[in-house]
């Protein structure tokens, strides 16, 4: 085969920070992307953030530039609600099947006015907003998704389950969007290289029962307080208690999870001082605590912006064997302290630092790309190698949180790291 | 030529059509100057809807092109293509966003159609004075100047010479490798150190495309991506100057340790056994670790966070380090003592937790402490500093090995201003874009790399040194041409008045002063069209094509009147 008509398409998997960042890179050097994604938006675990430290920047305004200059790139076939199946071949020239679900909406026609919204009768809790709102059984996940084209949830629609008359969606859309008779697609693709960037987690805080998550009211995860402060959030940013009464106190426990898991999540420090600033911005006289045991703020910026919050009178309490119940003015929190003296604090909010872990589909990753996971579940590096991007086996790459924890920064230096390892390869 | 300007309002289904009276929006726009036909259509940014619009410029032999219609966030690329079809120039096109400012912000329809003639009789005024841009191209040379050879200059340079790219290294001093030279082994996988340099120096000198020069700094770098003129000297030669052309610039210069002589509480410099990681570092690699007086410790303290309060920052690499040094103890005098007195435990990351769990054992022990003071006591150093809970300690050693915060190479600020870029937090090279742009600058065609750029271990270096690649990779391609910003920033000859204010507020470098003018000049091909200057003229002779005063204005006189 001459060089100029060898295939030299490239495979991302995930569309997050990592993968959208890789694509865009890519299609500047000419090489077509498919970019495949699980769900049915882009933007992955950043677009839940509101702020991302340490410039406080909004995130949506940061990301939602380039996930558009994503659906506008004609190098950059994205596929959504698709998930590799199967991946043969050999570097250069893989094969790459992909099962793409029907969103029964059509992407070309739908110019996103949300009129289907309204008359579909089914209410569910929304996933993207950690359950803490509504969404009906055709729709967004949040306001500003990208691309902002609703799905047909067919596992609860009423006509996918027995109720064939109801169409109110269809009829809501003047523009022929919505289309019942679309079919799941398999997909055959030729491509050269692969770069997974699927990411990551938060540990299942149910599984800590002494954190009283899920059962004391008011104790949420970093994801739902994210949500919480989100301006685009099931309170349009407004922190409020379960009983919309704005909170007195809060307090942030770092490392949960941390003793199961085996390793330090590297950023929960950093975005549980975000956390600080986020209370302190809304409810300037709010009392915040953390409890956390080593402050892990590394770096020439982040010093800095811990500090700033440490002027607005932050307690920082180094604090182990902590439990959480219910007290009739709020939340207990007992602890042990530095001394190794048993304490306690009763605040209005709880909000626990998860740690991050693997996708629970990592390991299938894995084994559909044939590639190793190390022993905590992320895919490992290649042996002897002191590059971070490169897996297992030659012409599979990786980057983001897919290889560990990590931020945004690093993510987006590793997914321009992939694309110099493709460009590179002779 | 007369103008024929189009103008078209989209229905949006029943989005805008339901909303805003869209007759009376034909009615108020059509006697304006200059307008040839006013339309409406259902959906314009529908295939049929782009079909219309390029058969209506053919066939009316419209000038100018206006379209009512969305945000231009989500169609104004895809009437700039309908432009490009109707062989219009694009940047004679406005697009009026009256479906989020106008139709789905009220309920009033009165409200709406009005506020939507308004924004479009604005599209309409501006459009009157927008004039044609031509996209320009320029050559781009593609080889790469790397200013470092350390471990994230070196493999920046393999990863991007190739037969079409040529690499220039320059190095201050007289050998390839930096600070890992000097590391034994490197956490967490404790693979030696020299070895993975030497390797990689190996591959250095065999390729052809890589030029090295050690005992060189660089003198000047002035241009633009694509575009570099180089001149680089060897140091201790006056005359042995060097020039040459390249397309970027990669500073991979690393750091160096904070110098503990700043603070004396830690009686480095005055007493004996008190040394740094660095110079521990190169002990151990020369085989034996031994006091001043050639006898073996038995009792090694290690002291983290060194200078970090001085510098205001955690340097990320201390504690794993300071970790590896108790293995580095362990191995060679297994009867030793090791104490480490560490503020917070910083050991990020998947693995290096385990790193450390590994490492602990018999007479290693982890002592959370602050005030820390070193003094003489007898022959041996005794360290007094407070617990956690404020106990004050003591604890007796006969070598203290200090971690010093990493900081900035002392040539930092010499090199940033000959790149033209900034220095950030901790006077390490600013980088573009905390999340978005880690190794990019704002001078386009520099990048940061590795430790230059902030604290941080090998692995991190080296993804960098890829990331930078990856960059060059698809910013400068072997026979392709640079597509410089079109709307970028002209200073009118006769309007300047040569105060130089626009020179100063200028973040790319792209003002220069013509001195038998008393002028001053933009560069084309640097300015971003950031309008720093338009801002800060005093003589308003600064202007940004496609966004020049006139225009804003006659478009802010219709939409604010």
């Amino acid at each position: 085969m001459k060089e100029k008509d060898k295939n030299k398409d490239v495979l991302v998997i995930g569309a997050g920070i990592g993968g959208i960042e890789a694509s865009l890179l890519l299609s500047k050097a000419d090489r077509k992307v498919h970019l495949v994604e699980k769900t049915s938006y882009t933007g992955g675990s950043v677009i839940k953030y509101e702020e991302v430290f340490s410039n406080m920047e909004c995130s949506t305004c940061m990301v939602a530039p380039i996930q558009q200059e994503l659906l506008q790139d004609k190098n950059i076939n994205l596929i959504t609600l698709a998930e590799i199946e199967d991946v043969k071949g050999l570097p250069g020239n893989f094969t790459v099947k992909i099962n793409k679900k029907a969103r029964y909406v059509d992407m070309q026609n739908c110019i996103g006015c949300n009129a289907c919204f309204d008359p579909c009768p089914v209410s569910l809790k929304n996933e993207f907003e950690e359950g803490l709102s509504k969404r009906k059984a055709i729709y967004i996940p949040c306001a500003g998704a990208l691309p902002n084209v609703p799905m047909i949830d067919t596992e609860n629609c009423l006509r996918f389950n027995g109720k064939k008359d109801c169409k109110a969606c269809q009829e809501a859309c003047m523009f022929e969007a919505i289309d019942y008779n679309q079919k799941d697609q398999k997909i055959e693709l030729k491509v050269d290289s692969i770069i997974a960037a699927t990411g990551f987690e938060t540990y299942d805080l149910s599984k800590l029962s002494k954190f009283g998550y899920g059962k004391v009211d008011d104790v949420y995860s970093a994801f739902e307080f994210e949500r919480l402060y989100a301006s685009n959030g099931p309170t349009e940013g407004k922190i409020v208690l379960k009983n919309k009464k704005e909170p007195k106190s809060a307090a942030i426990i770092h490392c949960a999870g941390r003793d199961k898991k085996g390793y330090c999540s590297s950023v929960c420090c950093m975005y549980s001082v975000k956390f600080g600033h986020y209370l302190k911005s809304k409810i300037p006289n709010i009392k915040i605590t953390d409890l956390y045991t080593d402050l892990v703020i590394p770096g020439k910026s982040n010093q800095k912006f811990y500090e700033k919050l440490k002027k607005t009178k932050v307690d920082m309490v180094r604090a182990s064997d902590i439990e959480i119940s219910k007290h009739t003015n709020g939340v207990s929190i007992k602890f042990n302290n530095a001394n190794g003296k048993k304490d306690n604090l009763i605040v209005d909010m709880v909000i626990i630092a998860p740690a991050i872990e693997p996708r629970s589909d990592a390991s299938k990753l894995a084994k559909v790309l044939d590639i190793k996971t190390d022993r905590y579940g992320f895919l490992e590096e290649q042996k002897g190698n002191v590059s971070s991007v490169i897996t297992s086996k030659p012409g599979i790459f990786m980057a983001g949180c897919v290889q560990g924890p990590k931020n945004i920064q690093e993510t987006v230096a590793q997914a321009n790291a992939a694309v110099g390892k493709i460009l590179s390869s002779k | 030529m007369e103008q024929k300007i189009g103008v078209y309002i989209c229905e949006c289904g029943p989005n805008i059509s339901e909303k805003v009276d869209i007759d009376k929006v034909i009615q108020a726009v059509k006697p304006l100057k200059g307008v040839a036909v006013v339309e409406k259509f259902k959906l314009l940014c529908s295939e049929d809807g782009k079909k219309f619009l390029v058969e209506q410029i053919k066939k009316h032999g419209l000038t100018h092109l206006v379209v009512a219609a969305c945000s231009p966030r989500d169609h104004e690329k895809t009437f700039k293509e309908v432009c490009e079809k109707g062989e219009i120039n694009p940047y004679l096109f406005q697009l009026a966003n009256i479906r989020e400012q106008c139709a789905w912000i009220t309920d009033d329809k009165n409200e709406a159609t009005k506020k939507t003639i308004r924004l479009t009789k604005a599209a309409i005024r501006r459009v009157r004075l927008h004039t044609p841009l031509e996209k320009k191209e320029i050559e781009g040379n593609p080889d790469v100047l790397v200013i470092g050879g350390g471990i994230s200059g070196i493999s920046t340079s393999l990863q991007l010479a190739s037969s079409d790219r040529k690499v220039f290294l320059v190095e201050k001093e007289p050998v390839l490798g930096g600070l890992v030279n000097n590391f034994e082994k490197i956490y967490p996988t404790m693979e030696r150190g020299p070895d993975l340099i030497k390797e990689k120096v190996f591959e250095i000198e065999k390729n052809e495309n890589i030029k090295v020069f050690t005992d060189s700094q660089v003198e000047k770098v002035v241009g633009f991506l694509g575009n570099f003129e180089v001149t680089i000297k060897k140091i201790k030669e006056e005359d042995n100057i060097q020039d040459f052309n390249v397309g970027a610039v990669v500073l991979a210069t690393g750091s160096k340790l904070f110098d503990p002589i700043i603070t004396p509480k830690y009686g480095y410099g005055k007493f004996d056994n008190v040394i740094t990681s660095l110079e521990f570092e190169k002990m151990n690699l020369s085989g034996k670790i031994t006091l001043k007086n050639g006898k073996t410790p038995s009792n090694v303290a290690i002291v983290h966070c060194v200078g970090r309060e001085e510098k205001g920052y955690c340097s990320d690499i201390c504690c794993l380090y300071s970790i590896k040094f108790v293995r580095y103890l362990k191995e060679k005098i297994p009867s030793v003592k090791v104490s480490n007195l560490y503020s917070d435990l910083c050991i990020p990351g998947k693995t290096h937790q385990n790193f450390y769990e590994e490492t602990l054992g018999k007479d290693i022990e982890f002592l959370r402490s602050k005030d820390i003071e070193i003094a003489k006591k007898g022959n041996n150093l005794e360290i007094s500093y407070n617990d956690e809970n404020n106990n004050k300690k003591k604890l007796t050693a006969d070598m203290i090995i200090l971690s010093p915060a990493v900081e900035p190479t002392i040539d930092a600020s010499k090199l940033a201003a000959i790149t033209n870029i900034s220095q950030g937090n901790g006077g390490f090279f600013a980088e573009e874009h905390e999340k978005l742009g880690p190794i990019s600058t704002s001078t386009e065609g520099v990048f940061i790399t590795g430790c230059a750029q902030g604290p941080k271990n090998i692995f991190d270096s080296i993804t960098q040194a890829e990331a930078a690649s990856g960059k060059i990779l698809t910013s400068l391609i072997p026979g392709r041409k640079i597509e410089p910003e079109i709307k970028v920033s002209q200073i009118s000859e006769a309007l300047c008045i040569g105060c130089k204010t626009c020179l100063t507020v200028c973040s790319y470098g792209a003002i220069s002063f013509d001195d038998s003018k008393k002028i001053s000049v933009v560069n084309e091909v640097i300015c971003r069209g950031c309008g720093n200057c338009v801002a800060a003229c005093p003589s308003g002779a600064a202007n940004i094509k496609h966004f020049t005063f006139n225009q804003l204005y006659q478009e802010l006189m219709e939409a604010v009147q």
